[in-house]
C-alpha cells in the first residue's frame, strides 16, 4: 500500500503579492531586501520565515512575514492578506504524487515537479495551489471553503493508493 | 477449490477460471436467453466480445447486469445469475416469442407501434417487460470509484507479443510507459498460443518493462480515446459483484499520453449459417483458448468450420487434449489443410445445426456442392479476423481495406497514434459467401439479427449502413456488433453488388466496452457530484441545528427553528425580529474582491455601470455591473477603504462567474492599469446585524459611534481587528462586519451575544428573501435573470454618465429601450396567496405577460406580495392581473404596483 499522511499545519499569515509594473526594478529591490531572487513561474522560493511561491505571472503567494516587502512593491505593486480563505494541508509519504493524481488532470508524478516547484491546478473540481516542500512533502493551500470536503476525499482516496 | 454459484446451485471453480470457463468446466452449455426471441445460448467466446452469456453477477447494491461471462473471474463466494428468463433458464416462457419470430423482424417496432404518443407509452411498458437484459439494481452500491489522472510518454494498449515489445523498447528507451491489458494477465493471444512465445517470456519482459519505470495495468481497458491523445482507462480493482478490497471497486484514468500504440490484436468472426447461434457453436480461438489456458474441453466430438489456416492450430489442440476432430470444414478448394493430419473437407461451408436447449447434436455442410452430416457436440468456427480498430477510429482515423483479410485495417489519424501487431496485419483469409437460409442465420447475437433481416432492410429500401444499422439494430447491443458488423457489411455489400469497402462502415464511439454507472460519476456518486462548501462558520451554526439551504456549491442556514417551529413560522419569527429588533445572519459567502493601486477607481469604473472614483475615503455605494450587451449580470457594493484600495461586493451565487470576469478585464482589457485585484471571498467571514437596535448593538462592540449609513470604518471586536460597513438589504438599519475568517469565530460570538442581549436573533436565508422582497431589492438569479437592462431594473439613472463601462456601448441599441420590454414591478395580492414562478395573464386564457420571480408574506402587516417582470411594467401601476401557476394549480389576483412595500424613502436605514 501506498503511503500518505495529510496534516493540516496551523493557519499562517498569507498573502498575494501582485506586481503591476516595473518588474525587473521590483525584482532588482526584492533581491537587495531579501536576499534571494524572486521565484520564477512555477517555483518558490525562501525559507520558512519568509516563503515566496509564484502561481501566475505577476502574482506570488506570500508565506510569512511581509513587513519588508510593501518597501520593495513601492509604487509597483499591492499586497493583499488572504490568508482566511485558504487551508495549508500536508502531503507527506511516499504516496503524495499518487494521491495527487486522484481527481486530478496536473502531472505531479512527473519527476521534473521536484522540490521547489508550484503549480494551481484542480483536484475533485477544487482550486488548489500546490508546493513541493520535499521528495517526501507537498504542501497544498486549499479554499477554506473546500478544505473539509477535500480532506474526506483526500482521506478516503489515500486508503486505496 | 472456489465455490460459487449460478442460479442459485453451488459449483466449483478453480484459480484464475473466468466465469465462463468455470461454466464450461461444470458442464453448463446453456447460459442465458437472447434478447428478443429468448433463444437459447451458450457461450460463443472467449473475450470481450461476448455476445451470448451475459450475465447478472453480485447481489444486492453490488449487482452488476449484463456481465459477460467471459469478462468475470470467479472469486470465493461469486454468485451469478441468468438474465432474460421466467421461470427459469432452462424453461423459459418468453421462449413462445421465437414461433413469432417472423412477425418480430426488423423494422418491428416501427411497423407495430406507431401512433399517438400516448399509445407509446402504453407499448413501451410491454416492451420493456418482454425484451430483455439484465435489471438494474435498486439498491445503492455501496462502493466507491476513483479517478485518476496520469501522464506519460507512451501509452500501449494491448499486452500481447507486439504490445510487450513495444513496452519494453519504450521503457528501456527512458520514455515514461504505461501498457494496460484488460485481461488480468498479460501475454494475449500467447496465452492461447504459448508455443510463439512462453509464459517465462512474458514474465521477463513485464519485470523489465518495471525495472525501467514503466507501469503496467492488467485489468484495465482502454475504453475512450478523446482528442489531444487523451485516452480514458477502466479498471477494475475487484471484480463485479466482488467486495473490493480497499472499498473502491473500479478507478477510470485520464491518461494524456504523447504517443499511442494500439497493439489490441483482432477479434475472430463466426459465420453465419442457420442455427449458429446454438450453445455448443463457439469461435475457434475462444477454444483453444479454455483448453490451452484454463484446461477445458468444452466438447468431446469437434467439427470445425474454417476459412484460414489458424483453425488447425484449434484442431491440433483439442486433439492434444483427447477431443475428437470429427471433420474439418474448410471453404477453401484442396489442397488446404492437406498436410494437417486431419479429416479436411475442402468447398466445405456450414449449413445448418442441430441440438437441444442446452447442447449440440450435429453440424450440416454443403460439401463441394453436397449435404453432409456429422454428429457433433462442439463446432468451432473462423470466420477470419476483424482488426479491433475501435480506439483508432475514436482518434478521428481513417481505415483502409485490406482485401486479403477482407477487413478494415487502421490507416492515417490526426493524432499521435500507432497500430502494431495482428491489428494493423491481420491474417489472410478466403472469402466466403454464407449458403444458408437467412432467416436463422443471426449476424447480431445480442440483438437478435438475422441475414433475412438485413435482406429485409434493403428490400425495404434501406439502403445506407447508418440506415441498416437503425432499422435493424444492428450493432446496437452493448457488444457495440463486435462480431456482427462485418457479416452485414458483407450482406449490404452483395445485396449492392459492390465492395464491402463502398457498402459503408458505422462509426465506433466511446466506451469500447459497457462501464458502469458508479464509474462515470467516480467519488462524486456519494456526494452529488460535488462537494459541499463550507461556512468558515459551520461549525457554529451546525451546533444550532439550522434548516440548511443549498445555495451553488453553499450550505447555508436557511431559519433556525426554535422548538417546534416549521420553517415558516421559524422564518417569520426570525425577520419580525429584525423589522422590530435586531436579528444577525452570516454572509460570509457574499464575493469580495480588493482592488488596490492608483489606478483601482478607473479599473472599477470599468467593471461597475456606476462611478466609483468619486466616493470618498470611508464611503461605499450600491453599484451593478453589465455584460458587454449591455444586460445586467450582478450587483453589489463598492467600498473606499483607503486612497487607491477599493473593496467590492457582488452576489454570492454570481462569484465565481464575476472572479472569471474581473480577471479578465484586468488580464485582457486593463493589462496597462496598476490595479491589483484579488478574489478574498473567503478571506473576510461576514455577518450583518440588521433592525432598529443594529446600531446599538454595533456602537456597544466596537466602543465608537457605528459608521453612518453607507459608510465603513475599522474596528476592533473581542479583540480582533474588523471591518465594519453600514449597509442594508433588509430596509432597516444594518451593518456588515467583515473580518479574518481565521479569527471568525470570536467575534461572532461577542456579536450574537450582544444581539442576543438586545432580545434579537440570528436570522437564516428565508427571513432574508422576505425582508429583501419586502424592500424590493434584487437578486442575482431571481429579478436578475440575464435578460434586464438597467432601464428595465429602474437603476438608468445610476448609470456612470461618463460611460465607459462594460456592457455601454451594448445598452445603448434601440432594442433595449423600446416599449414592450419586461420591466420590474410589485405585485400585492388581492385574493390569494402569490405563487412564487407563476405567469402574469391579464386574464385565463391570455398569453403570458410576465412572471413573478420572488414571492413573500408581509412581515409585520401581513399579505401576500411579490416582485415579478411586466411587459411595460412601468406605467401599468394599478392595473389588476391573474399570477397564475398552472402546474401547481394555483392562482391569485394581483394588483401591479411600485416594487418597493416598505420604506420607500429609506428613512429607516438613515441616521
Amino acid at each position: 500500500m501506498t503511503e500518505v499522511t495529510i496534516t493540516t499545519p496551523p493557519a499562517a499569515p498569507l498573502h498575494v503579492f501582485e506586481i503591476w509594473g516595473n518588474p525587473a526594478a521590483v525584482a532588482k529591490r526584492f533581491k537587495a531586501a531579501m536576499g534571494f531572487a524572486l521565484p520564477a513561474t512555477g517555483q518558490s522560493g525562501g525559507s520558512d520565515a519568509l516563503r515566496l511561491i509564484r502561481f501566475e505571472p505577476t502574482v506570488w503567494l506570500v508565506e510569512g512575514d511581509i513587513s519588508a516587502l510593501g518597501d520593495v512593491l513601492a509604487e509597483d505593486g499591492a499586497l493583499t492578506a488572504t490568508s482566511g480563505g485558504i487551508v495549508r494541508m500536508r502531503l507527506s509519504g511516499a504516496g503524495w504524487r499518487t494521491l495527487l493524481m486522484e481527481g486530478g488532470v496536473f502531472d505531479a508524478e512527473s519527476p521534473t515537479f521536484a522540490a521547489g516547484c508550484s503549480a494551481a491546478t484542480i483536484i475533485d473540481h477544487v482550486n488548489v495551489r500546490l508546493h513541493v516542500v520535499s521528495d517526501d512533502a507537498c504542501d497544498a493551500y486549499v479554499p477554506l471553503s473546500f478544505s473539509a470536503g477535500l480532506l474526506h476525499f483526500w482521506k478516503e482516496a489515500a486508503l486505496s493508493l | 477449490m472456489i465455490n460459487f454459484s449460478f442460479d442459485g446451485k453451488a459449483y466449483t471453480a478453480q484459480e484464475g477460471d473466468t466465469l465462463a470457463a468455470a461454466l464450461l468446466r461444470n458442464g453448463i452449455g446453456l447460459v442465458g436467453r437472447s434478447f428478443k426471441y429468448h433463444r437459447p445460448r451458450g457461450i460463443m467466446t472467449a473475450g470481450v466480445e461476448e455476445p451470448n452469456a451475459l450475465v447478472t453477477v453480485g447481489e444486492g447494491g453490488r449487482a452488476e447486469p449484463n456481465t459477460r461471462a467471459t469478462d468475470v473471474f470467479v472469486y470465493e463466494g461469486l454468485v451469478a445469475k441468468s438474465q432474460n428468463r421466467w421461470p427459469n433458464l432452462s424453461f423459459d416462457v418468453g421462449a413462445v416469442l421465437g414461433l413469432a419470430a417472423p412477425a418480430l423482424s426488423a423494422g418491428f417496432y416501427y411497423k407495430t407501434f406507431f401512433g399517438s404518443a400516448k399509445k407509446w407509452m402504453f407499448y413501451e411498458y410491454f416492451i420493456r417487460k418482454a425484451a430483455g437484459l439484465g435489471n438494474a439494481p435498486t439498491q445503492a452500491d455501496p462502493d466507491r470509484f476513483s479517478h485518476r489522472a496520469a501522464f506519460c510518454d507512451v501509452l500501449i494498449v494491448g499486452a500481447g507479443p507486439a504490445g510487450l515489445q513495444a513496452a519494453l523498447d519504450a521503457a528501456e528507451a527512458g520514455k515514461r510507459v504505461i501498457l494496460v491489458e484488460q485481461d488480468n494477465i498479460l501475454g494475449a493471444s500467447l496465452i492461447r498460443d504459448p508455443q510463439e512465445l512462453d509464459a517465462a517470456w512474458i514474465e521477463v519482459t513485464a519485470a523489465r518493462i518495471r525495472a525501467a519505470g514503466g507501469r503496467i495495468l492488467p485489468r484495465t481497458t482502454a475504453s475512450g480515446y478523446w482528442e489531444h491523445d487523451l485516452v480514458t482507462l477502466t479498471q477494475r480493482l475487484s471484480e463485479p459483484g466482488q467486495v473490493p478490497a480497499n472499498s473502491v471497486a473500479q478507478r477510470l484514468w485520464h491518461v494524456r499520453a504523447g504517443q499511442v500504440i494500439l497493439a489490441t490484436g483482432s477479434i475472430e468472426r463466426p459465420m453465419a449459417f442457420a442455427h449458429n447461434d446454438r450453445p455448443g457453436v463457439m469461435l475457434s480461438q475462444a477454444v483453444r483458448s479454455y483448453v490451452q489456458r484454463f484446461g477445458v474441453v468444452p466438447g468431446k466430438r469437434v467439427v470445425i468450420a474454417t476459412n484460414n489456416d489458424d483453425a488447425y492450430k484449434t484442431a491440433q489442440t483439442l486433439k492434444d487434449a483427447g477431443a475428437q476432430i470429427v471433420a474439418i470444414l474448410d471453404a477453401r478448394p484442396a489442397p488446404a489443410g492437406a498436410n494437417s493430419g486431419h479429416r479436411v473437407y475442402n468447398d466445405a461451408v456450414p449449413l445448418l445445426t442441430k441440438g437441444a436447449r442446452h447442447c449440440l447434436k450435429s453440424v450440416s455442410a454443403l460439401v463441394d456442392g453436397k449435404t453432409m452430416e456429422w454428429d457433433a457436440d462442439l463446432l468451432a468456427v473462423s470466420g477470419g479476423f476483424t482488426p479491433v480498430v475501435h480506439l483508432h477510429m475514436q482518434a478521428g482515423g481513417t481505415l483502409d481495406w485490406n482485401e486479403d483479410a477482407q477487413a478494415f485495417i487502421p490507416a492515417s489519424s490526426r493524432q499521435n497514434v500507432t497500430t502494431i501487431g495482428r491489428a494493423a496485419e491481420p491474417q489472410a483469409i478466403f472469402k466466403m459467401v454464407p449458403v444458408s437460409s437467412p432467416k436463422k442465420s443471426f449476424i447480431d447475437f445480442q440483438n437478435d439479427v438475422t441475414l433475412a433481416d438485413v435482406d429485409l432492410a434493403w428490400a425495404e429500401g434501406y439502403r445506407s449502413v447508418e440506415h441498416l444499422k437503425r432499422y435493424t439494430t444492428l450493432g446496437m447491443a452493448t457488444d457495440q456488433g463486435k462480431l456482427s458488423n462485418m457479416a452485414a457489411l458483407g450482406r449490404l455489400a452483395e445485396k449492392q453488388g459492390v465492395a464491402i469497402p463502398e457498402a459503408g462502415l458505422t462509426t465506433f464511439r466511446p466506451p469500447y466496452t459497457p462501464v458502469t454507472m458508479g464509474l462515470i460519476a467516480g467519488a462524486g456518486a456519494k456526494d452529488a457530484g460535488a462537494h459541499v462548501r463550507r461556512l468558515a462558520l459551520y461549525d457554529l451554526h451546525a451546533a444550532k441545528n439550522p434548516i440548511w439551504q443549498p445555495l451553488g456549491y453553499w450550505f447555508r442556514p436557511r431559519a433556525y427553528p426554535n422548538g417546534g417551529e416549521s420553517l415558516a413560522q421559524a422564518a417569520m419569527r426570525e425577520a419580525k425580529a429584525v423589522r422590530n429588533n435586531v436579528g444577525m445572519t452570516d454572509v460570509s459567502t457574499l464575493a469580495k474582491f480588493e482592488v488596490s493601486g492608483p489606478d483601482a477607481a478607473a479599473f472599477l469604473e470599468i467593471i461597475c455601470a456606476t462611478t466609483v472614483s468619486k466616493l470618498a475615503v470611508g464611503r461605499g455605494r450600491y453599484t451593478f455591473m453589465l455584460r458587454e450587451d449591455g444586460f445586467v449580470f450582478d450587483d453589489g457594493t463598492v467600498w473606499r477603504l483607503d486612497e487607491n484600495r477599493y473593496l467590492l461586493t457582488s452576489s454570492t451565487g454570481g462569484a465565481d462567474r464575476m472572479a472569471t470576469h474581473i480577471s479578465y478585464v484586468r488580464q485582457y482589457l486593463c493589462p496597462h492599469l496598476r490595479v491589483s485585484a484579488v478574489n478574498v471571498q473567503e478571506h473576510h467571514a461576514g455577518l450583518a446585524i440588521a433592525g432598529p437596535k443594529a446600531k446599538a448593538v454595533v456602537d456597544a462592540l466596537i466602543g465608537t459611534p457605528a459608521p453612518r449609513h453607507m459608510s465603513t470604518e475599522p474596528a476592533t471586536i473581542a479583540g480582533t481587528p474588523v471591518l465594519v460597513l453600514a449597509a442594508s438589504y433588509s430596509g432597516e438599519r444594518a451593518f456588515e462586519i467583515y473580518v479574518d475568517a481565521n479569527q471568525a469565530k470570536a467575534v461572532w460570538a461577542a456579536c450574537e451575544a450582544h444581539v442576543q442581549a438586545e432580545g434579537g436573533c440570528l436570522y437564516g436565508l428565508e427571513a432574508m428573501e422576505f425582508l429583501r422582497i419586502e424592500k424590493g431589492h434584487l437578486v442575482v438569479g431571481g429579478e436578475v435573470d440575464g435578460r434586464m437592462t438597467p432601464h428595465d431594473l429602474a437603476l438608468d439613472k445610476m448609470l456612470n454618465k461618463a460611460g465607459g463601462y462594460i456592457g455601454a456601448s451594448g445598452l445603448v441599441r434601440p432594442a433595449l429601450s423600446e416599449g414592450g420590454r419586461r420591466q420590474l414591478v410589485g405585485l400585492e395580492a388581492i385574493e390569494g396567496d402569490i405563487p412564487e414562478g407563476s405567469m402574469l395573464i391579464p386574464r385565463e386564457g391570455a398569453s403570458p405577460q410576465g412572471h413573478v420571480s420572488a414571492a413573500a408574506f408581509r412581515i409585520i402587516e401581513g399579505g401576500s406580495v411579490a416582485l415579478g417582470q411586466l411587459v411595460d411594467g412601468f406605467s401599468r401601476h394599478g392595473e389588476i392581473l391573474i399570477a397564475s401557476s398552472p402546474t401547481r394549480g394555483q392562482k391569485a389576483r394581483v394588483r401591479v404596483v411600485a416594487p418597493h412595500f416598505y420604506d420607500p424613502a429609506g428613512e429607516r436605514y438613515r441616521d
